[in-house]
């Protein structure tokens, strides 16, 4: 009987978990999470906006381990990988042998070295349900928080907050908000709707330094132009590194993140990694995939990880939906800009040989799913309008399983 | 499991899948006739689509409950889940926290976000109806049920 052990209880844990008891039935199968709740960091403003408890962000039903025969070990934090004895160890100094092993423990969030914020007692990050209870407890009865980062996490944040009615400040370097997503008037919508909800932004600007009172809490934000900001709370979202810690000493490569194949194994044979860890891509479809891709390859099938396209994202903040997907900002030179605003909807689309590069979308995304295999397959627009596609113009059917395909 | 199949050559256009559809998940008086629908009610959408065959004629296009189905496979909440025994890729809309992964991600562009933009719509394959409305409504069999 095999023994698997899954890190992390993520979107790549468990769905690698639930494909290899599906593959294998007799599997034995330990997930070892320092999470104690599996949770979907997506929800987690949902929590911090009191719109849901903790059950409520679960993304997996709750006899997700009993029904699937998984021993979960919650809480518990790997402490070292030893591929010679093909071995783990946990804080609690148990050992539990593998004969495959699926590292999937995600990323954490990451402070930058600001004057007192490595050090001061009241600065949160916003990854992991914990961030999101201790930041919970941290704005009970206070009044400003200060965000680091306006990114979506940092918007999400600052969402949940503003309809809590917090007085939040957001700091952005970019000239504008979310800059990955967005162009300029996209921004404006999204930043207007904020400072209607109760948001003050300062784009454009960095953040230099703080100030700390006797408890050594940070009471006031030093921006470049010299602003003070004052605050009681620092939420700090501006991006996050692998959590990867524990693999020191176990001879693993890591990079970026823990470098994989194409099979997601890693430098080590029967130690694969899948998700955030590996720096592959950021966002949950992907971490889903990998996680079954790797559960697949760990069962001894074969298969190889499509390239992910990691540049999407769908975000729906104050009923304003966007989607979008590519480098919208700034444009290559021979790319072609096309604009409209149709009905409300504003949509901008990068075109470049006939191909599609990026889109963005703001308004009604409805059936905007062609984009994205557009964008990352290349496919050819013959020329046509690229905001009247839609997948009646690349339609294929399978006659015989009714299943769809492209023609392109 | 059962799919809607579609033969292209036979729709006419007619849309009468369209407007089944939106009566069958109507918001109000269900089973009503449908010409108590309120066609302008942005809240009566359809989950399927005529859309015009660029080489003339149409292309009906309806949720295929795939096998390996996008939209479930990006879905953050866990609202969006392959059926195994039904084959079916059903919805939980308690769970669903409107983050529109799944529109992003279905390459075929069935999902919408709902009206309401809390929660998004695509077939349900009218559970507990006896059969899709839509197949029942196509007054030219270029839509009906198979199974595979």
């Amino acid at each position: 009987m095999a023994k698997y052990i899954i890190i992390g209880v993520g979107p790549a844990g468990i769905m690698a978990a639930e494909r290899i008891r599906a593959m294998e039935s007799n599997a034995e199968i330990t997930m070892i999470s320092a999470d104690e709740h599996v949770h979907s960091r997506c929800m987690l403003h949902k929590y911090l906006g009191h719109e849901r408890d903790v059950k409520g962000i679960n993304f997996v039903p709750e006899d997700f381990f009993e029904r699937n025969q998984i021993r979960w070990v919650k809480g518990e934090k790997v402490t070292r990988v030893n591929p010679e004895e093909k071995t783990v160890e946990m804080e609690c100094q148990a050992v539990l042998p593998y004969d495959k092993l699926l590292i999937a423990t995600g990323a954490a969030f990451f402070i930058p070295p600001i004057e007192h914020f490595r050090e001061a007692s009241n600065v949160y990050g916003f990854r992991d349900f914990s961030d999101a209870e201790a930041m919970d407890r941290a704005v009970e009865g206070k009044k400003r928080v200060f965000i680091v980062g306006s990114g979506l996490v940092g918007l999400d944040a600052a969402s949940a907050l503003c309809e809590r009615g917090y007085e939040v400040s957001i700091a952005e370097m970019a000239p504008r908000v979310m800059p990955l997503q967005t162009d300029e008037y996209a921004a404006s919508v999204y930043q207007k709707a904020f400072e209607n909800a109760g948001c003050k932004f300062y784009l454009g600007i960095g953040v230099t330094g703080s100030k700390v009172n006797e408890n050594g809490e940070i009471n006031s934000i030093l921006l470049s132009d010299g602003t003070e900001v004052p605050c009681d709370v620092v939420l700090v979202a501006a991006g996050v590194r692998p959590k990867v810690d524990f693999l020191e000493g176990s001879g693993i490569k890591i990079g970026r993140g823990i470098e994989v194949n194409e099979y997601l194994e890693t430098s080590i044979p029967d130690i694969y990694a899948a998700g955030d860890v590996n720096g592959l891509s950021g966002v949950w479809p992907d971490a889903m995939d990998q996680g079954k891709t790797a559960a697949m390859n760990m069962c001894g099938v074969k298969v190889e990880y499509e390239k992910p396209y990691p540049f999407k994202n769908t975000s729906n903040f104050f009923g304003i939906t966007m989607l979008s997907i590519g480098k919208i900002d700034p444009v290559d030179e021979d790319a072609e800009v096309k604009v409209v605003f149709d009905r409300g909807t504003y949509k901008k689309a990068i075109v470049k040989e006939d191909r599609l590069q990026a889109i963005l979308i703001q308004g009604d995304i409805s059936n905007t799913g062609i984009y994205l295999k557009l964008i990352k397959d290349q496919i050819p627009l013959k020329g046509k309008d690229v905001f009247k596609l839609s997948f009646a113009d690349f339609y294929g059917i399978d006659e015989r399983t009714g299943a769809f395909s492209y023609q392109v | 499991m059962k799919r809607i199949f579609i033969d292209a050559e036979k729709c006419d256009g007619c849309m009468s899948c369209t407007l089944a559809c939106m009566n069958a998940h109507r918001k109000d008086a269900e089973g009503e006739s449908i010409y108590t629908l309120d066609l302008t009610d942005p809240e009566n959408q359809s989950r399927n689509f005529i859309k015009k065959n660029p080489k003339g004629g149409y292309i009906p296009l309806f949720c295929r409950h795939c096998d390996d189905p996008d939209c479930a496979n990006a879905c953050m909440s866990g609202a969006l889940k392959k059926d195994l025994t039904t084959g079916l890729v059903k919805y939980d809309k308690e769970k669903c926290a409107g983050c529109y992964m799944c529109v992003m991600n279905c390459r075929y562009g069935i999902p919408q976000p709902d009206a309401s933009l809390h929660y998004m719509v695509k077939c349900d394959f009218c559970e507990g109806k006896d059969g899709p409305s839509c197949v029942k409504a196509c007054p030219k069999e270029a839509i009906y049920v198979k199974e595979v």
